[in-house]
């Protein structure tokens, strides 16, 4: 009736404590790697030389040469998420104009649904529909194939240049995280 | 995006200022109580959340929330409870009391058994819900919600001191580790553990057994059930260094059990059509707006010498003239996105009338799409209705559905 397993374990009296900020050390290792776009998808492939920006809010921007932006949530922010379970993409706002910090979409677990903002002013031109079937995209692959909307940049936005590089990025994750 | 977009209405007296102050209690984060089980939770690499004035786990590391729920509906999850209140309360009249301050029958309850039962104001609203085990004639044990824990405690003093001899019952708070055990692979877990046979521990009952093991003569009060629907088992160990043992050792079996965080307990028991109180149950709401109509024993039903508890008149009138209720309970289910608390809900023929409120929904691991448990106003609130939830600004489609949304497990005698 009782297993060897179980006389061993209850020998042992003390647990071990792993610090919060160990913990964090951590995380932060494995997230060093997953800052960057999936290079196999079409959010980094589309051209030759995109450039990654990003938001306070955990969104990303892969900006290429012609004016063309796609959007989605970060690796971060897809871990604290969770599973996806629904996205509500913006379809009949396609070819509509919107404005930096406006709602383009809701990403939404099992817990919680979290706005998406749009980081730039621009006009949506394609949502990514393979979403509505595989919404676990966002949490395999945010960077990538779990993109969320594409959009035409409107090259007058003032508030461009105030998107983080991926270096201030990490900076602002791993504060947040203290 | 983090910002959650979920955000609390209190629009409808229903949603009690009382209510919101009861669970959202401000603590800094330094003067968060810690369960017995805080160290284990952190070196399993739990995420610690403050909830009900607690550092409480709300999913361990390597499971997602997904994860942990069907895991539970499958095998057997670990639940540290053991922030929840426990109460002893025994003395002349005790049976008596307890029925003055809830609609239940004690004196019909044997030894061992216990009912799920709701403590009532004067106005016949829920002060808290909880389960009530009956140890002998006059000697009970109580558990209460944790959000609720200086609200009851100053409930029960007060009404102690205003019944007839309530100087001679004793009523005392205890700590300790609680766990909840759940899943259908419960038992074989737990018969791991003890000599006691739970073949013929049924549902509803409850008994003292021993814990082998743990160097100690002990018995440990257990009860059969739970807050997931599943078949399980609630194990009260007032010694913390068997209960830290006795948690770390059920993990053990890491192939049948894992430690389950509250996201978990919060999407289980809503396909289960439970209650959360601060959700579905509030000072303002009667058990039967709540549908709860089943916890007012039928036979405290009759004229005032059996219907003597805290409200009874109103909650009578309410069972006996259906039309003096104006909003009912019920569950709502939908595709897309999912309704969540505080949303509100209209008529799908008038748009422009709000006919009810959210009090949880979420989507649902178990039985796919959305699923909601509302207050809805009467006639909108028969099953098959269509309604319409206001989501982030949108109407959406939802539909009124029998609860439970999962179907209940529960090891009921034959």
């Amino acid at each position: 009736m009782f297993t060897r397993s179980f006389f061993k374990l209850t020998t042992s009296t003390t647990t071990t404590t792993i610090p919060k900020n160990r913990i964090n050390f951590i995380n932060l290792i494995r997230l060093q790697s997953t800052f960057k776009l999936n290079n196999n998808s079409i959010v980094s492939n589309y051209s030759k030389s995109p450039i990654l920006k990003f938001t306070n809010e955990h969104e990303w921007i892969s900006i290429h040469p012609d004016g063309t932006g796609f959007i989605g949530i970060t690796n971060y922010a897809s871990d604290a998420l969770g599973d996806a379970t629904f996205i509500e993409l913006p379809i009949q706002q396609i070819g509509e104009e919107i404005k930096n910090g406006e709602t383009i979409s809701s990403v939404e677990s099992v817990k919680s649904a979290s706005d998406i903002y749009s980081p730039v002013d621009g006009k949506i031109i394609e949502v990514n529909e393979k979403l509505d079937d595989s919404p676990d995209l966002i949490n395999s692959d945010p960077m990538g194939d779990g993109w969320i909307v594409k959009i035409k940049i409107d090259n007058n936005d003032p508030t461009l240049n105030d998107l983080m590089d991926v270096d201030s990025y990490k900076t602002f994750v791993e504060n947040s995280d203290h | 995006m983090l910002r959650s977009s979920i955000k609390y209405t209190t629009n409808l007296k229903t949603f009690s200022k009382s209510t919101i102050k009861c669970y959202s209690t401000e603590v800094s984060e330094e003067n968060l109580l810690k369960t017995p089980l805080f160290d284990s939770h952190v070196a399993l690499g739990a995420t610690m959340v403050p909830f009900a004035g607690y550092s409480m786990p709300v999913l361990y590391k390597d499971q997602t929330h997904i994860q942990s729920h069907n895991w539970t509906r499958k095998n057997c999850g670990i639940f540290d409870v053991s922030h929840m209140l426990q109460h002893k309360i025994n003395g002349p009249n005790t049976t008596k009391f307890l029925e003055k301050i809830t609609p239940t029958d004690f004196h019909a309850l044997k030894p061992y058994q216990n009912h799920l039962s709701v403590l009532l104001n004067k106005n016949g609203g829920v002060i808290d819900d909880t389960i009530i085990t009956k140890h002998a004639d006059d000697s009970f044990y109580i558990v209460t919600n944790a959000g609720c824990r200086e609200k009851d405690i100053a409930f029960i003093k007060e009404e102690l001191k205003n019944f007839p001899g309530g100087e001679q019952i004793n009523h005392e708070n205890f700590d300790g580790t609680l766990l909840a055990i759940q899943g259908p692979k419960s038992q074989e877990i737990l018969s791991k553990f003890t000599t006691s046979n739970l073949k013929d521990l049924y549902f509803g009952n409850s008994r003292f057994i021993d814990l082998q093991g743990f160097n100690t003569d002990e018995k440990f009060h257990v009860s059969r059930g739970g807050y997931t629907g599943e078949d399980g088992f609630e194990i009260s160990i007032p010694n913390n260094k068997v209960g830290v043992e006795f948690f770390n050792a059920l993990l053990e079996y890491d192939e049948i059990v894992k430690p389950i965080g509250l996201a978990a307990r919060d999407s289980l028991r809503l396909e289960a059509g439970m209650c959360l109180y601060g959700h579905e149950l509030n000072d303002d709401v009667t058990p039967i707006e709540a549908s709860l109509n089943w916890l007012v024993s039928k036979s405290r039903r009759g004229d005032s010498s059996t219907a003597n508890f805290n409200g009874a008149s109103k909650i009578i009138e309410q069972i006996n003239n259906p039309k003096s209720v104006s909003y009912k309970r019920v569950g709502l289910t939908s595709k897309g996105p999912s309704p969540r608390h505080g949303n509100k809900i209209f008529s799908a023929e008038d748009p422009s009338k709000q006919v009810g409120i959210v009090c949880s929904g979420s989507p649902s691991p178990s039985a796919g799409g959305n699923v909601a448990q509302v207050f809805l106003d009467k006639p909108y609130n028969k099953t098959g209705t269509k309604v319409k939830v206001e989501i982030r600004g949108k109407l959406r489609d939802a539909e009124v559905a029998k609860m439970p949304f999962y179907p209940t497990s529960y090891y009921k005698s034959p």
